[in-house]
């Protein structure tokens, strides 16, 4: 019987393909971009609470407070997270499959056959175009869930992986 | 005037596909809109008579914009169905075409309230497998035109690539339909009564009483201190038999509404059979019909929840690519219902027919790691140290009743550790959840869009992992607390697994640009 599920075990009949690292230079790209959100988040909030200067009612320090609190944290989170991130994120592409790896503290792990993939798109913004850098989105059919994202990638990287992507689907239109 | 007799309309392809159908919208939807804007209409009219000349006016002008709308959509709405594709063409000014391949045409849903029963009009809803589920609306058609409009799609769907599709047409209904099941009103008035809503509209009652005390309204706390001191006038007794009052009388309206909801709902439900495609029928006032090929299912789910599964019942549903987008609201009526409810061994016993080629007999279900039980009463341990520094400086000793939570949280880890599992056969993957309730998902590996692990910082110190599957329609089957080494690996199989179908799913579609088989090619 030639039933796909009680094949041989994958590892045997195709060898896992070597992970591969997002580009250095994703980290002050993280750094900066997560820092302007940083920014914007702690003007919002200052924002907000410029009202409450006049308020005496015993919530108004506690909102100001959380709030404060709310930009220092967001402000460590820039600090730490981009150095973390780039050493979690890997992925893999090859003619079967696209693995990725990432998260912080939820450790995600995704596998998409490359043949299931509906279109795949660049992505890049100003900034990420300002470090030479893209995003690589695929979508699968289906409601949720359905996009993945291979950020921080070296634009000419980013294009020969769609390529691949699209060569391996069998669309040879180029 | 139903006219499939028209002229086919040009197309301005170079070799046009041949025109197998072609037709407009039923008169009866000019009653329609008349209804339509006559019911806009009434307020205006009413406020124009009692209060202000000028919204006569404004009465005038909505209902002459809703009557000429829909003279001119009556007009100039046309449909044509190809060997290619199914064309709707509308408009006058902006004339709109919308070109629908039949290879990507999911469904056909048919769907008709009360009024338009009376004229024998129908609704026909084309769906895709894009993400927004409907692609185009026929409203209406004349019942007649609607099931020849759905024969010529069917025959041209099965007898691509292989003999000339408009020769199919011609020939009789391609084969008779098996009846897999109907359901009586007995297993309808059975669903309706363990109907869990009932439980949810308790607890919302109790929620809002929660809430009407807790707003510092201060009329609103006199008043019931009012009502409060009324109520302590009366005997012990009287109160507690009026409290009991109450809850059945919450009850009582919830049982009737559930009841009486799924009754109008699933009346005279039937689940047939004909060739590869599945066909229900339902409703007492809006009846809906739709056809579902079979090899559209991405999922089959046998659901028990607690009480039917006490009572050994359960209802089928079946997710299909793009048609259950919202699973929380009712507005698909039902779509992906295809058991209302019956017993658990006829419910089962339809699987096969359901996803061809399943053979789950001697499937053997793997537990999850037992470590779950752990997880869950830390979970809880987390939840009652929070109470516990919120209460006790609040409430003092009482608070400490938050402790009872610890027992209850290691009986539901112990439950769930003891329910929750899953299963390999050949092409499917089998997924069971639930802790007091029984949900099992038969997801066919061949449609799987994605897998997924996570773990968070709790599920890593405990060395666990979620693995998440993907199919194109409906929302992702997640199976929680395995072994992270586990997890990886059942991913990696699906993943491959996966990944070889779709393999086999293009070579066969390039090679004879007919759809692919319903099973895995032996």
């Amino acid at each position: 019987m030639t039933d796909p599920y009680s094949g041989p075990p994958p590892a045997a009949e195709r060898p896992a393909p070597a992970l591969e690292r997002l580009a250095p230079r994703v980290v002050p790209y993280w750094y900066l971009s997560d820092l302007l959100g940083t920014i914007v988040l702690a003007a919002l909030l200052f924002g907000g609470t410029l009202w409450l200067r006049e308020r005496t009612e015993w919530w108004a320090p506690v909102l100001r407070w959380g709030a404060l609190g709310l930009v220092a944290a967001s402000l460590v989170w820039t600090l730490v997270s981009p150095p973390l991130a780039f050493v979690r994120w890997a992925f893999a592409v090859d003619d079967e499959l696209l693995q990725m790896r990432y998260g912080i503290v939820f450790h995600e792990e995704r596998v998409v056959p490359v043949r299931r993939m509906q279109h795949v798109d660049l992505v890049r913004g100003p900034l990420e175009r300002l470090f030479g850098l893209a995003t690589l989105v695929v979508f699968t059919a289906g409601n949720e869930g359905s996009a993945f994202r291979v950020p921080g990638l070296l634009a000419a990287r980013a294009a020969a992986l769609r390529d691949r992507i699209l060569r391996a689907r069998g669309d040879d239109v180029l | 005037m139903t006219t499939s007799s028209e002229p086919p309309v040009p197309l301005p392809a170079a070799a046009p596909p041949p025109v197998l159908l072609a037709g407009h919208l039923h008169p009866g939807v000019l009653f329609l809109r008349f209804v339509d804007g006559v019911q806009r209409a009434v307020l205006p009219l009413v406020l124009g008579l009692a209060v202000e000349r000028w919204f006569l006016a404004l009465a005038a002008v909505l209902f002459v914009s809703q009557m000429s709308y829909g003279l001119v959509r009556y007009l100039t709405f046309q449909f044509v169905l190809t060997t290619e594709e199914l064309i709707t063409r509308e408009g006058i000014l902006n004339r709109q075409e919308r070109r629908i391949p039949i290879d990507r045409i999911q469904d056909l849903g048919f769907e008709s309230t009360l009024l338009r029963r009376l004229f024998g009009l129908v609704v026909v809803s084309v769906e895709t497998a894009s993400g927004s589920g409907k692609e185009a609306l026929l409203d209406s058609l004349g019942r007649w035109e609607a099931e020849r409009l759905r024969e010529a799609l069917l025959a041209v769907r099965s007898s691509r690539g292989t003999a000339s599709a408009a020769a199919a047409v011609q020939l009789p209904p391609m084969a008779d339909e098996i009846r897999l099941f109907a359901a009586t009103t007995g297993e309808l008035l059975l669903r309706g009564i363990t109907d869990l809503r009932i439980g949810a509209l308790l607890l919302t009652a109790l929620a809002m009483l929660q809430f009407a005390n807790e707003v510092p309204v201060v009329e609103l706390r006199l008043l019931l201190g009012k009502f409060l001191q009324w109520l302590q006038s009366f005997p012990p007794a009287v109160l507690v038999a009026l409290a009991a009052g109450l809850v059945l009388l919450v009850l009582g309206t919830g049982l009737i509404a559930a009841v009486a909801g799924n009754l109008v709902m699933f009346h005279g439900f039937v689940l047939g059979l004909r060739g590869e495609v599945l066909q229900r029928r339902y409703g007492l006032l809006t009846t809906r019909s739709k056809a579902l090929p079979l090899r559209r299912v991405q999922r089959v789910v046998i659901e028990q929840s607690w009480l039917r599964r006490l009572l050994g019942y359960a209802t089928v549903r079946v997710d299909s690519a793009g048609g259950s987008m919202d699973q929380s609201n009712d507005s698909k009526g039902g779509w992906d219902v295809v058991v209302p409810l019956c017993e658990r061994a006829r419910a089962e016993a339809l699987l096969p027919v359901l996803l061809p080629h399943l053979a789950w007999d001697g499937a053997i279900w793997h537990a999850v790691s037992p470590r779950v039980v752990l997880r869950l009463f830390l979970k809880g341990a987390l939840l009652v140290s929070l109470l516990l520094a919120a209460g006790l400086p609040a409430l003092g000793a009482p608070a400490l009743l938050a402790t009872v939570l610890l027992p209850a949280a290691f009986a539901i880890g112990w439950l769930t550790w003891r329910n929750v599992a899953w299963a390999e056969v050949p092409g499917q993957l089998l997924l069971q959840w639930g802790w007091l309730g029984r949900y099992r998902a038969f997801v066919p590996v061949r449609k799987v869009q994605s897998v997924i692990v996570r773990a968070g910082p709790v599920e890593r110190l405990l060395g666990l992992a979620t693995v998440t599957v993907y199919v194109a329609g409906g929302s992702p089957t997640a199976l929680g607390d395995l072994p992270y080494a586990d997890a990886l690996a059942l991913q990696s199989q699906l993943a491959t697994a996966a990944a070889q179908s779709a393999r086999a799913d293009w070579t066969c579609r390039r090679r004879a640009d007919v759809p692919a088989p319903a099973a895995p090619m032996a």
